[in-house]
């Protein structure tokens, strides 16, 4: 078995709360970098359902979208890492025309008024999976987690962690599912 | 529902421009194929933190006064490595050797104190999950708890698999924040 090791000194603590979000974040000495890429699934699955309720109670049926590439990020507003990339979601979106790609943001166990207070007015739809029920049949293990899923509603890539989605790797693959007809 | 957010939506324009991302981390180590950082948390902000969904304050203080941590990993190599909690251990400065709780063994108290869905749901995602599967490039963050405090400093053994076998990586120099 292969042992690493080191140890940091504890520098001067910083600590602020706001909002209980503090429990992940109470004193620095090194910033945490976003993950990189997407994993591939090659069993090129069909996606699960996702019927979700919007926070003005409208149904979003992912089967709607059919014919793009669509982006499926699950998140909350108390997970450090979905924070930093949720704004991403929206830089990735403006790259693409509205009828080859969408993003569709899911929040857990979370109410509209809670989601909203972090989000404010997106151009993508964001819904509620209140019971995490949804996340559970897409075998989410973890938060932030992401899909691409592709024309034909399979899934096609997965991360787990936080990304920045306007990454240019990111859209390449975005751009390569989008031109498979 | 749009008056409502309207508020909402200027009161975070106005107030919380400043917010941390929580990605920091006060603990760090690295090797080839993994990152692994550690915040050692306070009794005070797993309490805020837990209360603002929806625990009462005397059924998170169990949770909130265990010597416990926000981990953050990352798989930085080039093949899947997969992690067991119950693989991971301290070791405290007089030699004793200390396990995490595991997350569902809280949430078997959660289930018999009557907690409601939405704060076992944040809780259940807010932890370090009991195994993890991390492809190349991938992270996850989470929070644990030991079994009980440990003399410090103490060292934190965390034990993964890829596909070469069984690694572990090692933080020195830990101590439960109060």
């Amino acid at each position: 078995m292969k042992s690493f090791s080191t140890s940091s000194p504890a520098p001067t603590e910083r600590r602020r709360f706001l909002a209980g979000l503090l429990a992940l974040a109470a004193a620095s000495s090194a910033t945490w970098a976003q993950g990189r890429g997407m994993t591939p699934l090659p069993a090129a699955a069909a996606a699960p359902a996702l019927r979700l309720r919007d926070a003005d109670d409208r149904p979003v049926d992912l089967a709607r979208y059919r014919g793009r590439v669509v982006l499926v990020n699950f998140w909350a507003t108390w997970c450090p890492p979905c924070r930093k990339e949720f704004p991403s979601l929206a830089r990735v979106r403006k790259l693409f025309k509205p009828d080859e790609f969408e993003v569709v943001a899911v929040n857990v166990g979370e109410d509209p008024e809670t989601a909203f207070s972090f989000t404010g007015i997106t151009d993508f739809p964001v819904v509620f999976d209140r019971a995490a029920q949804t996340m559970a049949d897409w075998k989410v293990r973890a938060l932030p987690t992401t899909f691409l899923v592709d024309r034909q509603g399979r899934l096609a890539y997965r991360a787990t962690g936080g990304r920045e989605f306007d990454d240019p790797d990111i859209v390449a693959l975005i751009r390569a599912l989008a031109a498979v007809e | 529902m749009k008056i409502a957010r309207l508020f909402l939506l200027a009161g975070l324009l106005a107030g919380t421009a400043a917010a941390q991302d929580g990605m920091e981390m006060r603990h760090l180590v690295r090797n080839d194929t993994i990152v692994l950082g550690a915040n050692p948390l306070t009794s005070a902000s797993r309490t805020a933190f837990y209360t603002a969904r929806g625990f009462p304050a005397a059924a998170i203080r169990p949770y909130a006064e265990a010597c416990g941590f926000s981990f953050g990993m990352q798989n930085a190599g080039a093949s899947g490595i997969r992690t067991r909690l119950a693989d991971w251990h301290v070791v405290g400065a007089d030699g004793r050797r200390i396990a995490f709780r595991p997350p569902e063994a809280w949430d078997i108290d959660w289930g018999k104190a009557g907690l409601p869905p939405a704060a076992r749901i944040a809780f259940r995602w807010a932890q370090f999950q009991s195994e993890n599967l991390f492809e190349p490039g991938d992270w996850i963050m989470g929070m644990a708890t030991l079994e009980m405090r440990p003399a410090v400093p103490f060292r934190l053994v965390a034990r993964y698999r890829d596909e070469k076998g069984n690694h572990e990586i090692v933080l020195d120099q830990l101590a439960c924040a109060d």
